[in-house]
């Protein structure tokens, strides 16, 4: 891993080379829509669930931020979470000392998120493979120390309780029974899939996914590998700070988890599970660990462990694209077929 | 300077143990091209045979280590046949990490159903307990030993590594894979022995930190951001780089402890990142030895 | 109008599905969040396993109603999962009383729920004081740093102790033992001479030892959450001289926990702690408990603090459910009703104080020692009527 960065290898990202990119365009544009309404079909079908399943719009957001880093950059981070924390903890101390509207929230959330993602970024990314991870985790172990002792603005190792977003537009409540909780995660999360995908589509997008494919030849263009890297590692900070806000407002409390290695860690694990470098990867990653663990969890927690350890291996082993990948396999084929016939 | 010099001595000792579980990591992943996260796992394994070797089966202490080692090596090498040499490469980091992490919560459920979620512990023999006067400190006389089996580990695997013609063999792999295989090296076993030697590493370091560092279902987890930074700081693959990484953030974060112990955490990921950023391949840039 | 419409419908809804359940014999439902996986998994545990044992004890029903135990695996301190947990236990479950709780974030963050939902939450561990201020709906029968750390103080004080030195982890229990500490400890008349605060994720001690050692103190305070650093602690302790050099050692009983005894072995031996229960308690009530839970789980290595903490905080829901007669649970009539309860639990007699509704009890003073070849806490003095000193004490 570490020698990767003194022998730059066009081939060094396994992820992108599983698909061909006509498949990958097919369903990123159903992608979208598809996931705003499976995520109504979900409200109607399962209301008694909507605490899980706003948890996991939130966490898909923060999973999409990842990926942003991830799928598009190449950069390889367990230290996400730093600006997931940021986020939420911005957002939770906006709302308990100043203004409490949920979108001012998500506005400070962001701007925390990005802000924090801009200034480690530009400290960091000149490194790459384990140091560039060690990293990462790093800064996120520093943010979560700082948390821990600023108890006065975030009530240290207690969490920071008392957060009361206002009524959406004033006008719908967030109840304990999670219906606004949930729409608004949910139009969040899609407005964050739609803003993602023109990002990543544009100039800007397309000259970061050529840093990842191979920097050298971004440089002999004139263009600066890192700052590119820099400027995507500050955008999808304001994604994941935006999803740290709204974790803050859908559940009112922000604890020092939020900003924890683990947290980083498995989102990782969602994403990879989802796939990589598509954007509703990441919302079907999210929704299928956080839905198995919600069963399986509730049977027996550490057989959890053990089927998601096995899980992830068959992934690795069997389905190196994540999920996604096997649906459009699978895509591919029912299209073959149809072409037969 | 009394106090210069017990932090000194307490920075050593801890340094050391980070020394012998890291350098197992730092074997595979500079050797070998593998980020083994179930390095921790390994570790833990070695443990946890070691102590129901001596516990339930009633081994002295020196055999149980014996038999800790030889049993984790012997249950991960069906791994390296089945899983790793997949994954082998550069080109495969994220699949490494995952399939790794993977085999760790897999061995976590594991441990967890057979040993129960308790501590564990490898009783200590007499010898080893107690204290050693070391000038006006006084150390456990287990850290003592475990200093001297850190330096017997970094002589032998230097000596192993440079000296001999397994070493001569595995560096001309590592450097070129092809053309070693081209020359008649047989670069499947060895890796196959580059891998036993890593776990091998892993489970010595496992029962002999376990004073320090507890065993438990979570140990897998628990510390590998730790032995990661040792390798990051050394430069994988070099024994004298996680030597002398595994010695420095152990001092810092001794110290620091000591100095300002509110704010311990800061100063081990501070100094971290300022190494890490003036040396950003780690003190020896990764290759073998 | 939308809003107030809305509202009804939703007053409505909730209504109904409140007033269904309890037509004569119904299942009454109580929510457990606790961490049952990850490295607290053996918290989750002894609730999970009091608890069945109280059932066994006393049976599944209380008048006409049955009592059902629903649980969630929380396996680390995560305050917004806590919430998703309880919300689903509250809207899907149906649940009319919330329970559990091993962390203070976790069970601070239901604060706002369960206010909202009319439903009383017992915490069975979650040991930080602020907890019951914030919602008149909480009853807490485990014990807080305070309430532990004032009569060990006070008892450090008439040894003769002057000099001592606080080592406590830096999160918010132990914030609240060290200035326990300090305030009884220089009260009665010692010098506190330095406050340590330790890294949560701290592996190695020696050198906290070593500034142990040089602050001359003759005593160390010494507060870490049970688990293995708490392990690591004890054995620096030992092993780096400081044992030998005189040096007294006393803290919480969570440096001792029951589970954590075997592995801590001899280095255990003499550590002085105070808590609120010993697995090796002498009393009826108590041999009752442990022989029918090694008669059901085979073995008593685990009964442990949090053991007590479910046991008796199911005999508080009982006696809420008890109280309002059968049938629709009253959360704030609920809490109220047991107020001032006193009654006698494995641990010796307990009152749930009015105000903060949090359990006054004995505090014990022990010592580790052999008994009969296995290691346990021995009971040396008793303080009887402990109240949570920490209960609105500005931070």
């Amino acid at each position: 891993m570490t020698s990767v960065a003194e022998r730059p290898d066009p081939m060094s990202d396994p992820v992108s080379r599983h698909t061909p990119p006509a498949a990958r365009r097919d369903l990123g544009w159903i992608g979208i829509p598809l996931v705003a309404a499976v995520g109504l079909a979900a409200y109607w079908l399962l209301p008694d669930d909507l605490a899980l399943l706003t948890r996991i719009a939130a966490s898909a957001l923060f999973v999409l931020s990842l990926d942003l880093v991830l799928g598009y950059g190449g950069i390889a981070t367990l230290g996400q979470a730093a600006m997931f924390g940021t986020g939420a903890y911005a957002a939770g101390i906006v709302a308990v000392n100043w203004i409490n509207d949920p979108f001012a929230m998500l506005a400070a959330g962001g701007i925390a998120g990005g802000g924090i993602a801009l200034a480690t970024g530009a400290l960091i990314l000149h490194a790459r493979g384990l140091t560039l991870l060690m990293l990462t985790i790093a800064v996120g172990q520093i943010v979560q120390e700082v948390a821990n002792k600023a108890r006065d603005w975030t009530g240290g190792s207690d969490g920071l309780s008392g957060i009361d977003p206002a009524p959406v537009l004033g006008l719908f409540r967030f109840d304990m029974f999670g219906r606004t909780s949930y729409l608004f995660a949910l139009a969040v999360l899609v407005a964050g899939l739609l803003v993602a995908r023109r990002i990543m589509r544009s100039p800007f997008g397309l000259a970061c996914r050529g840093v990842r494919e191979d920097p050298l030849r971004i440089s002999a263009i004139g263009g600066s590998p890192k700052s590119y890297l820099v400027a995507l590692y500050a955008v999808a900070g304001v994604f994941a700070g935006v999803a740290g806000a709204l974790t803050a407002v859908t559940s009112g409390i922000v604890g020092l988890d939020s900003a924890g290695f683990p947290w980083s860690a498995e989102a990782l694990v969602m994403l990879v599970l989802g796939g990589t470098g598509r954007l509703y990867g990441a919302v079907i990653g999210t929704a299928a660990f956080m839905g198995i663990h919600h069963i399986l969890a509730a049977s027996d927690p550490f057989h959890w462990m053990g089927f998601i350890g096995l899980f992830l291996i068959g992934i690795v082993l069997f389905l190196p694209g994540g999920i996604a990948s096997g649906l459009e396999r699978l895509g591919g084929l029912l299209r073959r077929k149809e072409d037969r016939a | 300077m009394e106090t210069m010099f017990g932090i000194a001595v307490d920075g050593v000792a801890y340094g050391m143990i980070l020394f012998i579980i890291s350098v197992g990591l730092s074997v595979t992943l500079g050797l070998m091209r593998v980020v083994n996260l179930a390095h921790g796992a390994f570790a833990m394994v070695g443990g946890y045979v070691a102590s129901y070797a001596a516990q339930t089966a009633g081994l002295s202490y020196g055999l149980a280590l014996v038999v800790a080692v030889a049993l984790t090596v012997l249950a991960t090498l069906p791994l390296e046949r089945l899983l790793y040499r997949r994954i082998y490469g550069s080109a495969n980091e994220l699949a490494q990490v995952l399939l790794t992490i993977g085999l760790t919560f897999v061995i976590v459920a594991g441990i967890n159903y057979l040993f129960g979620p308790t501590l564990k512990r490898i009783p200590l023999p007499e010898m080893l307990t107690g204290t050693v006067e070391l000038g006006p400190k006084a150390i456990p006389t287990h850290r003592a030993f475990v200093i001297a089996a850190g330096a017997a580990t970094l002589l032998g695997l230097w000596w192993l590594l440079e000296r001999t013609d397994f070493g001569i063999r595995l560096r001309a792999a590592v450097d070129d894979p092809a053309m070693a295989a081209a020359l008649g090296i047989r670069t499947e076993r060895l890796y196959l022995a580059t891998f036993a030697l890593g776990t091998g590493l892993a489970a010595l370091g496992g029962v002999l930190g376990a004073e320090l560092l507890p065993l438990e279902p979570y140990y897998a987890i628990r510390y590998i951001v730790l032995f990661l930074a040792v390798v990051a700081v050394g430069g994988a693959g070099s024994i004298f780089g996680s030597a002398a990484a595994a010695l420095a953030l152990g001092i810092v974060d001794t110290a620091g402890k000591y100095l300002i112990p509110n704010f311990g955490e800061f100063f081990f990921y501070a100094a971290l990142i300022l190494i890490l950023f003036r040396w950003p391949h780690g003190f020896f840039k990764g290759r073998a030895a | 109008m939308t809003r107030t419409l809305r509202n009804a419908l939703l007053g409505t809804a909730f209504g109904l599905a409140l007033a269904a359940g309890p037509a004569g014999a119904a299942t009454i439902k109580v929510g457990v969040v606790a961490p049952f996986s990850g490295p607290f998994g053996v918290a989750g545990k002894t609730f999970r396993e009091a608890i069945e044992v109280y059932q066994a004890q006393h049976g599944k029903t209380v008048g006409n109603d049955t009592v059902e135990f629903v649980y969630k695996d929380l396996d680390q301190a995560n305050p917004a999962q806590s919430k998703a947990l309880s919300q689903e236990l509250i809207v899907k479950e149906k649940v009319s009383f919330l329970a559990g709780y091993f962390f203070t974030p976790d069970a601070l963050a239901v604060a706002p729920l369960i206010d909202e939902a009319n439903i009383p939450c017992v915490i069975f561990n979650a040991a930080t004081s602020a907890i019951t201020e914030k919602s008149p709906r909480y009853v807490r029968t485990s014990f807080t740093l305070w309430q532990n750390t004032v009569p060990l103080a006070e008892y450090m004080a008439k040894q003769g102790i002057k000099k001592a030195v606080s080592a406590v982890s830096d999160y918010g229990p132990g914030l609240d033992g060290e200035a326990a500490f300090k305030t009884t400890f220089e009260k009665h008349g010692g010098t506190v001479v330095d406050s340590i605060r330790m890294p949560l994720k701290s592996t190695d001690f020696a050198p906290f030892m070593q500034r142990i050692k040089d602050s001359g103190a003759e005593a160390v305070y010494a507060f870490l959450p049970a688990g293995p650093t708490t392990l690591a602690f004890t054995k620096a302790f030992s092993d780096t001289g400081l044992k030998a050099a005189g040096i007294k050692f006393f803290g919480p009983g969570d440096l001792t926990q029951e589970p954590d005894l075997p592995a801590l072995g001899d280095a255990a031996l003499g550590v002085t702690t105070s808590f609120n229960y010993s697995r090796a308690h002498d009393s009826a009530m108590n041999k009752a408990f442990v022989a029918k839970h090694k008669e059901m789980f085979g073995s008593t290595d685990t009964v442990t603090f949090s053991s007590v903490g479910a046991y008796d905080g199911v005999h508080v829901i009982y006696q809420m459910i008890k109280n309002g007669g059968g049938g629709k649970i009253d959360g704030a009539k609920a809490v109220e009703s047991v107020k001032g309860m006193s009654w006698e639990s494995p641990r010796g007699p307990l009152t749930i104080d009015p105000d903060s509704r949090h359990v006054t009890q004995t505090i014990y003073l022990r010592t580790v020692e052999k008994v009969d070849g296995k290691l346990e806490n021995v009971e040396k003095e008793a303080f009887p009527k402990q109240p949570d000193y920490g209960y609105k004490v500005a931070k």
